[in-house]
């Protein structure tokens, strides 16, 4: 088998597996080098299934990047579907790669996406599959380097065993330059190699920090353990997006994946302040893409792919400069090939119905507004900014231009929630439904209220406060339960467990490395599938290493105690977070700051030249 | 300007479904710039058909779609479709179609399978018994739960047509068939045996005959004398 892995797979795995498009690996613009002709080659892996990973954007501009270059190689892998996976394990055929088939232990670089907390345990079973060592230190000359990038990199503590490095931030400027890097050391000893990579802005080496507890076990901080080092990693950003490459030839997968379009990054970062949003902070200062070289790009990944619909994709759409003119101009020329429009992410203050018939010429797909939560007093905890009014605007303007139905999202369980906050989305609910029958009367309006439980992550304001008890999850959402029996409104929600285990993941630290090693060895994986979660095997893993899942879910830091992602310098400083937590907890709302700097702290990462929104700040 | 296509689906493509091919084709008909005509209606979807659903696992050298395209077609645009298709699918031949035409889907009424074997020895007894047999009961899960239907009248030729090969003439369409892994069990072979779809061929009046042979005037399908054609009895 050793020579022939893609003939074996093909033969003996492929005709026996459920959904085996998910393994082709030969779909449209995939690309498909030798081996042999290049000087470096890196697996591109996605800790969950195929339709899941193929979904995800960043995946596509890291895949782009490298294959642009002729002198590298990337090719894709997914975590395998528990049928294949029972039958690789069985067959002992180690997990390969989507293009050419060659096994993950082959290549030299072999990154990891951290896109969410719940897929921890899935890269440890890949890596198992794959035959490379479980933690960095046992990994020898022949293995693989393992990096993992993305928003959960910037807490990375838990996995800090299983990883050579990390990329912390914006990957366009950072990845070649660590690919090159490599490429000029191919020869060099691992920790030579790790040592040079450290002086790339934005890599973290984990193994070069040390983690300081007292005596009775207490976190005190972790510190570089050589004086070369920074303290502070500092996040890598890049400045002018219009400029960075971005993907037109995204491939095209022949079943159906979970965001089966094309997606047109239109900027970075948000100028909001939602108080739980982490994306709003890693991702500052807002960064745009100029209407023509979206408009150019827009083209050009129509005619690579032939999709037939197009997500417009930022934090908040409705904020970028050029809105209107993007999309009645991109809009007009896509519907001409029967390529449809679509705003995923639309603020309620931003909504029109002008925009919502712009954008759905060619197909209405379903609306969604996020109010987050019930009352005014609670927006203005989160620091949302929306009024009553503004989503009573938008759903009368979207039932006017034909809707019928809306998905309005909330979270349960923010920090200072009551039951009158919870009610206070029945009431809306209710209004929404009232506002159909008043603006057209036309059958029944359909409102979807979805609501998930609140998880604090890093470097947001809300960092440092813990997430409620279980029974108190439960009680509330048999209480919203109850409250959203209406006509005509249907209430969604989630089991509240993954909710904990990623409260749990999202802020500790390397005392989570023994639990993470121990869930997968009890076989944890795909823990976002509700049928692949098992809730018991990680309260299991947990207790075995001395910590109880739930009470480090609920776990509230102190304003003074230190974090575990303290030494990740994200350009927005503690003191600007603890300010905005001081303010939630007053009720304060906070400013876009678009209309004036905040002093975040940003302005200061940035160089001179070049701040984005941040080119206004004021720096004092 | 509609067209009917005969093409080919190869390895590496005989895992798609259904579904994912024709969304094959309309990324594809997209990335070659050749508009297609769309339906009337609130959700209106791109005029593009088949004659018949192949078995996922199964490839085949005679599939057939049927494409109402927004402008004129030639040789040149085919060759431009040709050009964007993924390795695996090739254009076997085309032909232009009046617009009052049948759907091949509705026309359509067998299926040329052949099937790789390992010894036609060992088939030869159990073949001619399924071919003396008056009925051959098989049990479909439709659902409102397990059905049983005589495939017998569904089979119209069996034969071994080398040392290592079968060919079956099997009823395909709306009036009734019989599926290649359904013959194969009575045959006593794995259902994964080789199998691969030869031709597809339209019913017109007791006759079976290619799309691309058939004669089309108008509305009127008529069999084309002066090529090859079944004739059922």
């Amino acid at each position: 088998m050793k020579n022939n892995y893609r003939q074996y797979f093909w033969q003996h795995i492929l005709p026996h597996v459920e959904k085996p498009t998910r393994y082709l690996g030969n779909e449209v613009n995939a690309v498909v080098k030798d081996h042999q002709e290049v000087a470096l080659r890196v697996a591109l892996a996605f800790p969950d299934l195929y339709e899941i990973g193929m979904s995800h954007l960043g995946l596509k501009i890291l895949y782009h990047i490298i294959n642009q270059e002729e002198k590298w190689l990337a090719e894709r892998v997914f975590m395998p579907a528990p049928d294949a996976e029972r039958m690789m394990r069985e067959l002992s055929f180690p997990l390969c790669s989507l293009e050419t088939v060659t096994p993950l232990a082959a290549f030299d670089l072999v990154g990891f996406t951290l896109q969410y907390e719940l897929s921890y345990a899935t890269i440890l079973q890949m890596l198992t599959l794959a035959n490379i060592p479980l933690t960095a230190a046992d990994r020898g000359e022949d293995d693989p380097l393992v990096v993992g990038g993305g928003p959960a990199a910037f807490n990375p503590e838990p996995l800090a065993a299983f990883f050579d490095f990390f990329v912390i931030g914006d990957a366009e400027e950072a990845l070649p330059q660590i690919l090159e890097l490599l490429t000029e050391n191919k020869t060099a000893a691992r920790g030579e190699k790790l040592r040079l990579l450290a002086e790339i802005a934005g890599v973290y080496v984990p193994s070069f920090y040390r983690e300081q507890r007292s005596k009775s076990g207490e976190y005190l901080g972790t510190v570089a353990a050589a004086a070369d080092l920074p303290a502070k990693v500092k996040r890598a950003v890049v400045t002018d997006l219009d400029q960075a490459p971005y993907p037109t030839d995204f491939i095209v997968p022949y079943g159906e994946i979970v965001h089966d379009r094309l997606v047109l990054e239109l900027f970075r970062g948000c100028t909001r302040g939602c108080r739980f949003c982490q994306a709003g902070i890693i991702y500052r200062p807002v960064r745009e893409r100029q209407v023509d070289t979206l408009k150019k790009l827009a083209r050009q990944m129509v005619r690579s792919t032939g999709y037939e619909e197009m997500a417009l994709s930022s934090l908040s759409s409705g904020d970028y400069s050029g809105i209107e003119q993007l999309v009645c101009e991109l809009g007009a020329e896509l519907a001409q090939e029967g390529v449809s429009l679509s705003l995923p992410s639309l603020r309620l203050d931003s909504f029109s119905g002008d925009l919502a018939e712009q954008v759905q010429r060619v197909r209405k797909s379903g609306l969604t507004f996020a109010p987050e939560a019930g009352t005014q007093r609670l927006r203005d905890v989160i620091n949302k900014n929306i009024t009553e009014e503004d989503l009573l605007q938008a759903v009368r303007e979207a039932f006017a231009a034909g809707w019928n139905s809306v998905k309005l999202y909330f979270m349960l369980g923010l920090p200072t929630e009551t039951d009158e906050d919870l009610l206070g989305i029945a009431d809306l609910a209710r209004k929404v439904v009232k506002a159909y029958q008043q603006s057209s009367g036309r059958g029944k309006a359909r409102v979807t209220v979805s609501v998930s439980v609140f998880v604090p992550k890093a470097h947001t304001p809300f960092q440092w406060v813990g997430q409620i008890s279980q029974a108190e999850m439960l009680r509330r959402q048999a209480l919203l339960k109850q409250a959203l029996r209406l006509p005509g409104v249907q209430f969604q929600y989630h089991g509240v467990q993954t909710s904990m285990l990623e409260a749990a993941l999202a802020r500790g630290g390397r005392e989570l490395v023994p639990v993470l090693a121990r869930a997968a060895a009890l076989g944890c994986k795909l823990d976002g599938w509700d049928e692949h979660f098992a809730y018991e095997l990680w309260e299991q893993a947990f207790k075995e290493n001395g910590l109880d899942l739930e009470s480090c879910a609920q776990r509230a830091y102190a304003a003074e105690d230190p974090l575990p992602w303290d030494h990740f310098d994200t350009g927005v400083s503690k003191g600007y977070l603890l300010r905005e937590y001081q303010r939630a907890l007053a009720g304060q709302v906070t400013k876009d700051c678009r209309e004036g700097c905040l002093g975040c702290g940003m302005a200061v990462l940035l160089d001179e030249e070049d701040k984005g929104v941040c080119a206004s700040a004021d720096m004092d | 300007m509609r067209i009917w296509i005969k093409f080919a689906k190869d390895q590496p493509l005989q895992f798609l479904s259904h579904l994912d091919l024709l969304r094959l084709w309309q990324r594809a008909l997209r990335r070659a710039c050749l508009p297609v005509q769309y339906s009337q209606g609130f959700n209106p979807h791109p005029k593009i058909s088949f004659a018949a659903a192949l078995p996922v696992g199964v490839t085949s050298e005679a599939e057939y779609t049927d494409i109402h395209f927004a402008q004129k077609i030639t040789d040149v645009e085919i060759d431009k479709l040709q050009s964007v298709l993924p390795q695996g699918l090739q254009i076997k031949g085309w032909r232009p179609v009046p617009a009052a035409a049948k759907t091949l889907m509705a026309m359509v009424g067998a299926q040329r399978w052949q099937v790789t074997i390992e010894s036609a020895a060992a088939v030869q007894t159990s073949l001619e018994q399924l071919l003396q047999a008056a009925e051959l009961p098989v049990q479909r899960q439709r659902k409102k739960g397990v059905k049983t239907i005589n495939l017998r009248p569904y089979i119209y030729r069996l034969e071994i047509a080398a040392a290592d090969s079968l060919e079956m003439l099997l009823a395909a369409g709306n009036a009734g068939s019989a599926k290649p892994r359904e013959v194969l069990e009575l045959l006593g072979l794995q259902a994964h045996s080789n199998v691969r779809c030869i031709e597809t061929l339209l019913q017109i009046n007791g006759f079976l005959q290619s799309p691309l042979a058939v004669l089309l005037n108008e509305k009127e399908v008529s069999v084309n004398a002066e090529k090859d054609y079944y004739q059922l009895r």
